[in-house]
Order: structure tokens, then sequence, then C-alpha cells
């Protein structure tokens, strides 16, 4: 404890350090009176009195500064002066002030606004309690990919497993809450444990009990901190109230804490979790089988297991559940991913990828900045030799140069950050795809820390080239009048190997930029197998008890479709259960006739689409062969199911698949006779090629969906009909509720925005690089021939050809373009294997990418050198001769 | 550094043992400001050990980090304004070591001086 009081004594005299250098030099002041008074009383004369009294104190001004070093302080004197100094230099230089810290806040400004993103979605720990302790547990299928688990194997996992303190299940759930304006929610519906597996608890009310998990008990619903204060208006005493939604009444067990961010989520465009109800599944119900894979597994493997020993358990269990049900699984084991991959794998390869390509921004931002200071070092030369002669030590002189250094990338930073600040916005207006926690990006202690460091950093590394230069100067030179930079040859020399890096970096990030590029506008050609303009969406879900009855929840359908299909402007409607790149996954079991497998969970599955008639002339899928699904085809009338291309192919190769007969989704099913052949679609999105997709009659499958989409093709634009159309299913029903109200050609956009996103930001980054590396090429050149202008001015004078001077005058800035281009394109192909992942139908060393790449930013490069090269040459001989 | 001898012969006080006058005056003597402190150490040892009087000052100023010391503004007889040095108890104790430390290093000196 010693040494915290001594700290705070030597914090107090830094708080106070004028008061204690006019004590000490008022004590000393004392001394010396009183010793001169005792001198002048022994009879000596006022001046030698003085005088001895001086002999015996010693050096006044050197034990004055003794005794103030002694508190340790004057690192942080010297250190303060020399930013004061660093900021009088940079106000009696505007003009470079403005355009160093202009650099600096593209730099520094743009790599804050990116790792501001990546602290807010990969670096701050996932809100659960040991987060890296928890995995998704997936059933494996037997082409090794990974499914989700049915309710019965859930069940013999949780009873069998040691590996894991606990096992809960997930699955989605879209209520549609009618408290004041009804509103459809994203919730979940999970098991009664999900909550301890997480390491949550509410902060209000109880967590769900077990015995609350059944079909029998209570619906209880636990709610989002942010739900209730929306919708409830934070009520202390919501606890225990009932709550209406999807017709019927709901308890509240309790809250969760504002903290919890929930990133379970099946569906990224529905927005965040914000209720919660129990499960309440029993092993007895149809949707609770084994091959009924829609619910998603989470485990807390125990203290002192590892994923590895908790993986070959489960694939033991799995294997003798395998033994057990032959029929009813396709392949033994499990695959577990740790829930942090799980929910950030996708985003962080991008965000890396991105933070990558703005810290070459950075060291472009840099590499300019360091090039204006070497040219700014040469006028400084005589100032520093002045210091330098007049007793300050070179560490010294290097100490100021980097402290004014810092102050000007500190103050790039400071502007830096008012962009940063708006990242959150500009990226919500730009779109990320599917980035999750997004609304967690903003600026924290650990962005500020991230900002300053890299502030300092880029002081003290742009700092230190024209410091090695100045400590290489001969100060005597230096001095005398009228001569020139003396350390010319080695500045040059560093200021071309600067323009070099410029050069191949932005080289780097510009093919990177071209490649996705030329991915998205290879993206945009693939026909979806749909047309997407002019088509209104709209979802729906059928609330109430009397949709109970299948034949109420069909004809709903069928008679707003025919409502819909008669408005004024509209040429077409229908309803489907699911859209085309709508996010959806809704796969059935493809069983045909003759070609079941023993095993019939080996059979392939195929996309399905409940649809209504009109669907296929709505979207304008094209009818190949065969008829389409019509009106006639009722629940009584024979089983019927289109195909698409792919089905037909993998199926019925070399056959005629019309007339086949077929069961889907298990072979309790009724037979379905194949009648029409379609053309594929892209269902999951435009760079992932079709699957097996079938399309049924709404009016006919036996488990009519209540959640469907309305499509209309229209004259105009497709948002003009979007009131008519709700007010025309609103006089059906009045409390029919919507969403996702938009045209069908915003799920394309949709779909490639992840893509879009990562062009956008790597397109700009590449344009601020080449701006800024062009303006350094044109620097070095201007400076060159600055430099050479007496010496052009002789060669015009003795009869050179302005060609030839020219050719002289641009070779030095032609070099560095070369040499930077090499290197850049080597760079480029070194690291834009990363892109893979990013890039379709475009190889990453694709030759027409690099080729116009090159001729792009050369082009702009020499330009840039032969703009001052030519000003040169346009100075009159004699004006040049004369120059100094 | 060279001085006149303009009187009595006197000698440097030994390296180090600074801390320790100060430590030893300001125990006797309770509060005193520098110039009482030199005065002091002075006609004590019979005008023998010669303070560089400024000296005291940067002593002075580490004691009081170390927290030896207190100093609190006071008047003089004379009624100046002066500061006044007083020793902590982390003062006395340092004292103690300061002393048995001297003590040993002068009774092995003397040991070394006095063998035959």
């Amino acid at each position: 404890m010693n040494w915290l009081r001594e700290v705070a004594r030597r914090l107090r005299m830094l708080m106070h350090r004028r008061q204690f250098d006019a004590d000490l030099e008022e004590e000393m002041q004392l001394h010396l009176e009183l010793r001169q008074q005792e001198h002048l009383e022994s009879g000596m004369t006022a001046d030698s009195a003085r005088a001895a009294a001086r002999r015996r104190f010693g050096n006044v001004t050197a034990l004055r500064e003794t005794s103030h070093m002694a508190w340790g302080w004057e690192w942080f004197e010297h250190l303060a002066l020399d930013i004061r100094h660093g900021l009088r230099m940079l106000r009696k230089s505007p003009g470079f002030t403005l355009v160093a810290v202009l650099t600096l806040a593209l730099g520094i400004g743009a790599n804050t606004a990116i790792f501001s993103v990546v602290n807010g979605i990969l670096l701050r720990p996932l809100p659960y309690h040991a987060p890296n302790r928890l995995t998704v547990v997936w059933e494996k299928n037997s082409d090794g990919t990974r499914d989700n688990v049915g309710y019965a194997t859930y069940l013999d996992w949780k009873a069998q497993n040691h590996s894991f303190e606990q096992l809960a299940l997930y699955a989605s759930w879209q209520p549609v809450l009618q408290v004041g304006e009804p509103e459809q929610l994203n919730g979940l519906r999970v098991t009664s444990n999900y909550f301890r597996t997480l390491g949550i608890h509410p902060e209000l009310g109880h967590d769900f009990l077990p015995e609350e998990d059944n079909p029998a008990s209570l619906r209880v619903v636990i709610l989002s901190h942010s739900l209730w204060g929306r919708k409830f208006n934070s009520d202390p005493n919501i606890v225990g109230k009932s709550i209406a939604m999807n017709a019927t009444s709901y308890i509240v067990a309790g809250v969760l804490s504002a903290s919890y961010e929930s990133l379970m989520n099946q569906d990224p465009r529905g927005g965040s979790v914000e209720i919660w109800r129990v499960l309440g599944y029993d092993v007895s119900q149809p949707w609770a089988c084994r091959t009924c894979h829609h619910l998603v597994a989470i485990g807390r493997v125990r203290d002192g297991v590892d994923f590895a020993q908790a993986k070959a358990e489960m694939d033991n269990i799995s294997a003798a559940l395998m033994r057990a049900y032959p029929k009813e699984y396709s392949a033994a084991g499990v695959i577990l991913t740790p829930l942090g991959e799980q929910l950030l794998g996708q985003a962080s390869t991008t965000l890396y990828i991105l933070l990558g390509a703005v810290s070459f921004v950075l060291l472009v931002a840099c590499a300019n900045l360091a090039n204006l200071l070497l040219a700014r070092s040469t006028n400084r030369e005589r100032e520093v030799a002045v210091r330098s002669v007049l007793g300050a030590g070179r560490g010294r002189i290097a100490r100021q140069l980097l402290a004014e250094n810092c102050v000007l990338a500190l103050l790039g930073a400071a502007v830096g950050l008012i962009p940063a600040y708006w990242t959150p916005r500009v990226l919500a207006t730009l779109g990320t795809g599917d980035l999750p926690r997004l609304d967690a990006v903003r600026l924290d202690w650990r962005v500020l820390v991230f900002t300053a460091s890299a502030a300092l950093l880029t002081g003290i590394a742009t700092g230190l080239a024209p410091v090695l230069r100045l400590s290489k100067i001969d100060f005597q030179e230096s001095l005398k009048e009228g001569s020139r930079g003396s350390a010319g040859g080695a500045g040059r020399r560093l200021r071309g190997l600067l323009v070099v890096s410029e050069v191949a970096l932005s080289l780097t990030l510009l093919v990177g930029a071209g490649l996705l590029l030329r991915s998205l506008s290879r993206l945009l050609t693939v026909s979806p197998g749909f047309d997407a303009s002019h088509v209104l969406t709209m979802r729906t879900s059928v609330l109430g008890q009397r949709y109970s009855d299948n034949t109420i929840l069909r004809q709903f359908f069928a008679d707003a479709v025919e409502r819909l299909r008669t408005l004024p402007g509209v040429e077409s409607a229908a309803a489907a259960s699911q859209i085309p790149l709508g996010g959806n996954i809704d796969q059935y079991g493809f069983h045909a006739e003759g070609k079941i497998n023993a095993n019939p969970e080996l059979d392939e599955s195929a996309e399905r689409y409940c649809i209504t008639p009109g669907f296929l002339t709505t979207l304008r899928i094209p009818l190949l062969r065969g008829r389409d699904i019509v009106l006639s085809d009722t629940a009584d009338a024979p089983g019927v199911i289109l195909i698409n291309e792919t089905t037909a192919r993998r199926i019925w190769p070399g056959e005629d698949p019309l007339g086949k007969r077929v069961k889907l989704g298990g072979l309790d099913h009724p037979w379905l006779t194949v009648i029409g052949l379609v053309g594929d679609i892209h269902h999951v999105g435009l760079d992932a090629a079709p699957d097996m997709q079938v399309y049924i009659p709404h009016a006919q499958w036996p488990f009519p969906d209540s959640d469907m989409t309305f499509v209309l093709r229209t004259l105009g634009p497709p948002t003009a009909h979007a009131s008519a159309a709700r007010r025309t299913i609103h006089s059906l029903d009045a409390t029919q509720l919507f969403s996702r109200v938009m045209p069908l050609d915003a799920y394309v956009v949709l779909s490639v925005q992840g893509r879009r996103f990562a062009l956008v930001l790597i397109g700009a980054f590449a344009t601020i690089a080449l701006l800024l590396s062009v303006v350094g090429v044109y620097g070095v050149t201007a400076y060159g021939v600055a430099q050479r202008t007496r010496e052009i001015g002789i060669r015009r004078a003795l009869g050179a050809q302005p060609s030839a001077v020219l050719g002289l005058l641009l070779r030095q800035g032609l070099l560095l373009i070369l040499a930077g281009t090499v290197l850049g394109v080597a760079a480029s192909v070194a690291l834009t294997r990363f892109l893979a992942s990013m890039l379709f139908e475009v190889t990453p060393t694709d030759p027409m990418t690099f080729a116009l790449v090159v001729a792009l930013l050369s082009g702009a490069a020499i330009l840039a050198c032969w703009i001052p090269a030519r000003r040169a040459m346009r100075v009159d001989p004699m004006v040049a001769l004369r120059y100094e | 550094m060279s001085r006149r001898g303009d009187d009595l012969q006197r000698d440097e006080i030994p390296p180090g043992t600074l801390y320790l006058l100060i430590l030893r005056t300001l125990a006797r003597s309770g509060e005193m400001h520098g110039y009482e402190i030199a005065n002091s150490i002075q006609r004590i040892s019979d005008h023998v050990l010669q303070v560089e009087e400024g000296s005291l000052y940067p002593a002075l100023q580490r004691m009081l980090i170390k927290g030896w010391v207190t100093a609190k503004w006071g008047t003089t007889t004379g009624n100046r304004r002066a500061r006044y040095y007083q020793l902590t108890t982390a003062g006395r104790k340092q004292l103690a070591v300061e002393m048995s430390q001297f003590e040993r290093v002068i009774g092995a000196i003397t040991r070394v001086i006095e063998a035959v």
C-alpha cells in the first residue's frame, strides 16, 4: 500500500506543480537571504555577503531542476511541450495539416468503422453464460450434411448421454399478438430447459418449469425486454397475466433482461426473437416422430468434457438408435457445431476480409502521408539543424518529430471518428444481407482503444521516414546559406519505395473489388426461373379456432385469391406456402413408385410448394409439358403433383415422368400422380443450383398450410396495389394480418445483398486507395520535376528535343508505376484466393479482371506523372535557368 | 567542485549519509526549516561536516515523495514565511534502518583500519 500512497503524492505534485515550484523557489530564497543576513552581521559588505551565501548554497538553477525532477514527471512535461510545439507547427502550415488530417481521417475512419462492426459482431462475447461450452447438435444425413432433429430422437439423446449438462430444443414460431394493433412476432418454441441451457434467468418472473412442457398444460410465454416495453408499457405486474395471441390466451411467466439478445433465429429476415413459449410436445404426437426433422438441438457440455468426447458419445448413441430403428434414420452419427461458429461463422469470413481490405487503405494513407512528410522535412532541415546546434540531442529531436506526427494522427483519428459514428446507420441503409447482431455495432471503449492505437502507430510509422532522414543530415552543411537538401539521394529512394507500395496495395484492392463486381454482374444475369417484376407478395397466417376446419381454411384462400384476381390492374393472383428466395426451407421426402428405398429415409427430398391454381402463371414459371393445377383439383379429386425438370432428370432419367405416381413426406400418405413438368426455379439463391421442386394443390393436400403468401401480377408498380389487396382480404376476414408486403423483385435484391454489401465496401476502399496513390504518384513526380527545373532549362537551352526531356522526366515515375504494378499483381495472385468463397463463376485469378484493373490503375498513375512533367515543359528555358 | 577554504578545514559528507543526517536532525529537534537544518548539521559537527547547503532541498523533496517527512508552512522568529519539515512514522523507521546500516559500515571500516 506504501507505493500507492507514493503514487498519490506524486500525482498531487503533478496537479499542483506550479505551486510546488513556487514553494521551492520561496524556501530556497529564504535560505539564501538568511545566510546573507548572517554574513552581513559578521561584517561583510552586501555584495560579498550575497556572493558567499550563493557559494555555500550551490547552483540554484541546477538544484531547483534536480528537486523538480525528483518527482519523476519530466517525461510528461517534455511530452506536453512537444505536443504544444507540434500543434504550433501544424497551425503554421494549414494547407499541409488539412491534407494530412483528411488523408488520415479517411484511413483511420474507415478502419474504425469496420473494426466497430467486427467488434460488435465477432469480438463481443455471446450473451450467454460460458458460451464456449454451448454447441448445436445435428443429426447427420447419408450425404454427410447436417439435419435438424426429431423430438423422439431428442428424448433418447437426452436420456442416454452423459456429456451434456443440458440438452434443449428450439423451433421457430410466428404468433400474432393481439394486443393493441395486432402484430406478427418472431418467436421460438423451446423446451423448458432452454434458458437454463444458455445460462439465462428471466429478470422478472420465473423460467419455464418442466411440468409446463407438455401438450395439456397452460400455454406459458416469456417476453423479451423490448416486447415488454413496446407492447406492455413495461408493466411491472405482467407476470401471471394473460395475453391474447393467435386467438387464444397465454400466461406470461417472465421477462428477460435488456442485455439478452436472441441469436437463435432460423429466419434472418424475420427480425429478432421477442417471445418464447414452451414446446409442449409429447412423443405420441405425429409431429414428434423420429423423421420429423424440424427442431434444433442445443447442448451445454459438462465441465471437463470436450467437444470431441461429447461427439464420440453421441455418435455411439446415434449408431445404437440407427440399429434399433433402421427405417427412421438415413445415417448414424451426429454433427456438433460450436454455437459461436454456428451463429457467427459465416459473417466472420466476410468481416475479416473487409478488415484486411480496410487495413490496406490505412497503409496507403500512411505511405502517402510519409511521402508528404518527407517532402516537408526537406524544408525543415534548417530548423532541425538550428535546434541541434543549440544543444538538442538527436534523440530529443526525433522524439519531438514523432510527437508532432502523433498529434497529427490523433487529429486525423478524431476527424475519422465522425463518419465512423454513423456506421450503423450507413450499414442499415446499405443493407448487409444476413449479418447478425448489427444493432450492437457502436463506438464502445474497445473501438476507441483500437482507434487510438491505430492513430499512434500511424503517427510513429509515418514519422519514422523523416526522422531517419533527418538523423543522417550533416547539419553544418544545412546551416550554410542557400544550401539544398543534403540527403536528397536517400530521400528519393525512400519516396520511390513508398509510391511503389501504394500502387501495389491499391492494385490488390482494385483486383478484389473487380472480382466481386464481376461475380455480382454474372449473378444478376442468372435467370431465377421466374419473372420477378410486377409481382406483389404479401404473407398472412390465418388465425382462430374456425380455421382448424380444413374446408374453411381452403375456402378462405380460394375466395381470397378469386377476389384478388378480379381487382382492377391485377393480371393474375395466387397463394403459395412459400415463395422462391424467401428464405424458407420446406423439404419433403419424395417417394416415387417403384423406386422407394428399403429405408425410405434414404429417398431424395424435394422443396414443397403448396399452391392455389394460377401460381405458375403469376410467377411466369414455364409449364413444359402436361397440365397446370386447376380449380377442379379438389380434395375429392385424384391427388396430383407438378414436378420440376431437376426432379424428372434425377428420379426418372430417360423416362416420361407424366402419369408416374409418388408419395410425399412419408409412405403413409396418399399417392399423387405427376400431371405436369415445369421449369426449375432458384429457391435458395441465384448462386445455388436449383434442387428438386414439387407443387401440390392447397385444395388437396391433407394438411393445408395456414401460413401462405399471396402473389399478384400487376400492370403497374406492384406496391401501388397493396392497400387495395389488403382491403379485399379484410372484406373476407377483418382480423387478417399481413407481413412482408413487398414486391417479389425485392426478394431477388435481398438474396444478393450480402454480396453487394461486400462489393460496395471493398469498392469504396479500392477507390480511396486509388485516389490516394494517384496523388502520391503525382506528388513524387511534381517534386522531382521541381528539383530539376534548372537542369531542364539547361537541356532545353542546349537544344534538347522537348519529347526527349519529357521522356527523361517521365522515366522515374513510369519505373515506379511498373514496379508497383508487378508487385501488386503478385500480391493479388497470393491474396485473392481468400475471396474465393465470395466469388461466383469467376476464378480468383480471372485474367480479364487483372488486365482491366492494371489498365485502369496504370492509366491513372501515368496521367498523374504526365501532368507535372508537361507543365515543366511549358516553362520558358530562360526562366528555368534563373529558377532557384 | 572546487571551493576556496575560507575558514576552517571542512570535509564533504560521505555519500549517502545526507538522508541520515537530515532524519537524525529532525528527530532531535522536531520541526525545522531548511536553513535551520543546514545550520544544525554544521553546528553539531563543529563545522567539520560541510553540506553544500542547496543540496538539502532535492534531498528533502525525495524524502517528501518517500513519505519520511511532511512539510507545512509556518513563520520564523523573524516573522518570515518558511516551510517547516517534520518526521513521520515512516521517517522514524527509516532513521532506524539508516542508523543500523551506518553503524554496520562504520564498524566494518573501523575493523579494517584497526586490524594489525
